[in-house]
């Protein structure tokens, strides 16, 4: 989402004559080679080197009229450029669990410094409130976008097409969901599926259960054992990491996306997976409520209450056919156009 | 504004209004691909999207087999046909799969959305006014003053004439109308009228390539597909053959892939100090051209002077030499002319790319010293005071402006303040700092000089004579491949353009780069001396003027400067 803003940025400064630079304390300096989001020659990549990223990000900075840091941990150079120059307007992009908790001490005596927060949700936007004691006045949302470089993916329109060359049949319904899976994380919910799934396959015995994304052999393990205890092995497939380029053809050939997880600070593979028509379900706990529009795209559930998340599931799939969801909607507030917009907003 | 556009599509034309009665598309055609009625534009795809379009797809019939294979239907042969149908396919995603150069406005009824985009390079001009009523946008900006409500005039379009010797983008002679960037598309919704522009392609350095021998093979060879892709036309093609290396370099690999004899256009002067002549003769031996090589006299250019003037669209000091070949080709027949433009830019053929490095040391000085010299006759001396500018934009009007700030306001009697005011405002170039100092270089001529001035000029001087050139070193791999060259590989050697003398050793004889560069110059000085067009204009004008002139003529001032003065006032006299 960084690249994302990056060129939102850039476009900006092309059309209002303005300047912009970027500077990243971890990416390397040839990261930046040939990426489709911003020319390279307005990025500096420190490779780690600290010290180098303070000092020149603080120099470009005191002299800027807004300086906009993508991530809490870069704190410190915020607050040094506006020990500097206080004139300088401080942006600060907050996702989720970073600033959802408590931040540490050096932290917390520097983040006055920020003059406007940009939480990705309404979620985040709260948290920042309660738990930092922010004012409402210095918050603003500013939800995250579809990629515009996203494929429309008509090359798959044709679902069965696709779903043969994965191994799945054209009668299948298909639930899919997205994520890495880790031993140490887990909150994204697929386990609570897997439980709600026992139920579902009663009523519709040609669902699958497609789980895609890297995982640790741990948690591989629990998952099949779950699968085994619950009689779901046929169902279910743990397909691993998928390449950014199969991404569309797994979306497309799926029939229903399902995360109720806990942690999103927003869920960008929500608005994904509505980008390429799929109903969804996620947790109504966190900042995918932004993602669904409050329940108006998708469905939002407990993700700790197992019968919530199976009756959910028969109910969409009782009404597979007409649950597509609104596309008009989704663009209205999730396309790229409308990201620079709120970001146009804001910035002026 | 199509009837003012007609000169550079003299063989068709066409309107389309769509069912809203929101939007008019307008087109004048010139016919390289698809000779027949199928190629007429404004043309319509699957009866929902609709496109008026200037330029070339060299990599059409590629994206063409990919939409066939994707359940496509094609009607015609046009690479027009193959935009829309992309368009169809992957929307504004497609912008980025055509290789070419490229001016289009599409637009899509159901959606009712209108895209206007324009090539990476900026090969093709696109220029657009909006307002809170809508919308309007052309090739030239002489079509504005169609437009139902004229644009007002931008006042400050001598100051960048006098310091740039053009109007540099995004900056026009006419308020509000500006120019689309390159490598972007402006996506207009209709309904709400609401405009967004994005960028879907943009060049950038790198340091991936390193070992001469594989860089030389691989610009060799990519230079070479440019160059048989840009041949690409039904009709008549031929190449401009100054006698200098870059397009003895295309001439070269143009004969290749020609069946018949290559036609090569190229001028030649009685004044042995700016001819050529020798040069062109070696080349069009070594490769048996078809050669058509015009002597321009000083009677000639008198008599063509004031149309010059007239056809310039948007005053620059330059531009004049492609005014005369591209006349030449279009009484010869031809309707498309390959040219050497971008070997320079990417290569290292300016002396600026040894310059900039002095010039970025010399930004550092205190201001009070950049501007001691600035009464100075030597211009060096007296363009130091530019380096008070920020960044690029102050190097770029060091190494290669006309008049300093102090002498633009007391030729146009301004306050020198505004001047500065006024160049300091537009345009903003980005602060660069990782880039190497001879890619700076490369940088600068690439997005200013030759944008600017060089692709500009050959625009409008060719199309007003119906003929499209075609630039091949612009070709969207060579730009990339030569962006990712590593500098000390890119531009070592004791020449300029050694890097691209050593690619084609075995293409083009010794004594085309073993010679002095002479940056296809006329006897301006002479001739615009001589000339009593130039004398009415200059005399008739206002003391300063006269003064100008004097000085001109008294060898005092470079003829580059006196146009721009020339321009000036016959732009005031209309």
């Amino acid at each position: 989402m960084c690249r994302v803003a990056g060129k939102a940025l850039h476009e900006r400064a092309v059309v209002n004559n303005s300047k912009l630079l970027i500077k990243s304390m971890y990416d390397k300096q040839s990261d930046a080679d040939e990426n489709k989001y911003f020319p390279s020659e307005i990025f500096s990549g420190f490779g780690e080197a600290k010290i180098s990223f303070i000092v020149s990000a603080v120099r470009a900075g005191i002299k800027a009229d807004t300086v906009i840091l993508s991530h809490i941990n870069l704190l410190l150079v915020g607050w040094l450029i506006k020990k500097i120059n206080p004139k300088v307007k401080l942006i600060l992009f907050a996702h989720g669990i970073e600033i959802w908790g408590e931040i540490g001490f050096k932290k917390k005596q520097m983040l006055p410094c920020v003059d406007v927060f940009l939480p990705v949700s309404n979620y985040t936007a709260d948290k920042i409130k309660s738990v930092h004691n922010v004012f409402s006045e210095k918050i603003e949302v500013l939800n995250n976008c579809l990629d515009p470089f996203m494929p429309l993916g008509k090359e798959f329109s044709d679902k069965a097409v696709v779903r043969e060359k994965y191994g799945f049949k054209k009668e299948d319904i298909i639930l899919f969901t997205l994520s890495r899976l880790s031993s140490k994380e887990r909150y994204k919910g697929y386990d609570k599926v897997l439980e709600a799934l026992v139920k579902v396959k009663q009523q519709f015995s040609n669902v699958k259960y497609l789980i895609a994304g890297s995982y640790d052999i741990e948690e591989k393990r629990y998952i099949d054992e779950m699968s085994k205890k619950l009689h779901l092995e046929d169902a279910v497939i743990l397909s691993g990491f998928v390449p950014e380029e199969d991404l569309v053809a797994h979306f497309s050939m799926a029939d229903i996306y399902i995360m109720p997880s806990m942690k999103e600070g927003f869920g960008i593979v929500f608005i994904e997976a509505m980008f390429y028509g799929l109903p969804v379900i996620a947790g109504n706990k966190d900042g995918s409520v932004d993602a669904l529009r409050n329940g108006d795209l998708g469905i939002l559930v407990d993700p700790l209450d197992v019968d919530a998340i199976e009756k959910s599931l028969l109910d969409l799939l009782s009404n597979i056919d007409t649950s597509a969801p609104n596309k008009q909607i989704l663009m209205q507030y999730f396309s790229y156009t409308q990201y620079k917009r709120n970001l146009e907003g804001i910035l002026s | 504004m199509c009837e003012l556009q007609k000169h550079g599509g003299p063989d068709d034309g066409g309107i389309y209004i769509s069912e809203n009665q929101q939007l008019v598309l307008g087109n004048r055609r010139l016919s390289l691909l698809d000779l027949t009625a199928d190629g007429h534009m404004p043309m319509a795809y699957q009866n929902r999207f609709f496109i008026t379009y200037n330029g070339e797809i060299y990599n059409y019939k590629a994206i063409k087999s990919e939409l066939i294979v994707l359940g496509h239907y094609f009607s015609n042969q046009t690479d027009t046909e193959v935009i829309l149908a992309a368009f169809a396919q992957w929307g504004p995603l497609a912008f980025n799969r055509l290789k070419g150069m490229f001016a289009f406005a599409l637009y899509d009824q159901q959606e009712n959305e209108l895209y206007l985009v324009r090539d990476a390079a900026g090969i093709k001009p696109l220029y657009y006014a909006s307002n809170t009523t809508g919308i309007i946008f052309a090739s030239e900006v002489r079509a504005f003053q169609a437009a139902e409500v004229k644009p007002l005039n931008n006042e400050s379009w001598p100051i960048y004439l006098l310091a740039y010797g053009h109007i540099p983008e995004p900056i026009s002679t006419l308020k509000n109308v500006q120019s689309l960037p390159k490598g972007f598309y402006l996506k207009y919704e209709l309904g709400t009228k609401s405009i967004s522009l994005q960028s879907f392609a943009h060049y950038s350095y790198s340091n991936r390539i390193f070992d001469a021998t594989e860089a030389n093979q691989r610009v060799a060879q990519q230079l070479e597909m440019a160059v048989e892709q840009h041949l690409l036309a039904d009709a008549p093609i031929g190449v401009f053959l100054s006698g200098g290396l870059d397009s003895g370099i295309i001439a070269a690999l143009a004969s290749k892939y020609k069946q018949t004899a290559l036609n090569s256009l190229s001028i030649y002067f009685e004044e042995k100090e700016y001819s050529e002549k020798q040069y062109q003769d070696i080349l069009i031996n070594h490769l048996n051209c078809n050669a058509h090589q015009l002597l321009l006299n000083e009677t000639e250019f008198n008599q063509s002077f004031p149309s010059i003037l007239n056809d310039m669209d948007m005053p620059s000091c330059d531009g004049i030499n492609t005014w005369f070949i591209s006349k030449y080709a279009a009484t010869n027949g031809l309707k498309a002319v390959l040219s050497g433009v971008g070997g320079d830019e990417l290569f290292g053929g300016y002396p600026s790319f040894n310059r900039m490095g002095k010039a970025i040391l010399l930004q550092h000085l205190p201001n009070f010293i950049k501007q001691a010299g600035k009464k100075s006759k030597f211009k060096r001396l007296s363009r130091m005071s530019y380096l008070q500018l920020d960044g690029l934009k102050g190097l770029y009007l060091f190494l290669r402006g006309n008049f300093t700030p102090n002498d633009i306001a007391q030729q146009l009697g301004a306050y020198e303040n505004d001047v500065w005011n006024t160049l300091n405002d537009m345009p903003t170039l980005q602060e660069m700092p990782c880039l190497d100092d001879k890619n700076k270089a490369s940088w600068v001529e690439f997005n200013m000089y030759m944008q600017n001035q060089l692709l500009r000029d050959s625009d409008v001087m060719s199309m007003i004579h119906g003929v499209e050139i075609r630039v091949p070193f612009l070709d969207d791999e060579v730009i990339r491949l030569a962006n990712s060259i590593q500098p000390e590989t890119k531009y070592a050697g004791a020449l300029p353009k050694q890097f691209l003398i050593d690619a084609f050793w075995d293409d083009i004889p010794q004594a085309i780069w073993d010679r002095p560069k002479m940056g296809f110059s006329f006897p301006f000085a002479k001739w615009l001396s001589n000339s009593a067009y130039v004398k009415e204009l200059m005399v008739n004008g206002n003391e300063q003027s006269n003064k100008n002139f004097q000085n001109f003529v008294n060898g005092k001032m470079h003829w580059s400067h006196m146009m721009s003065l020339v321009i000036l006032n016959h732009r005031n006299a209309i």
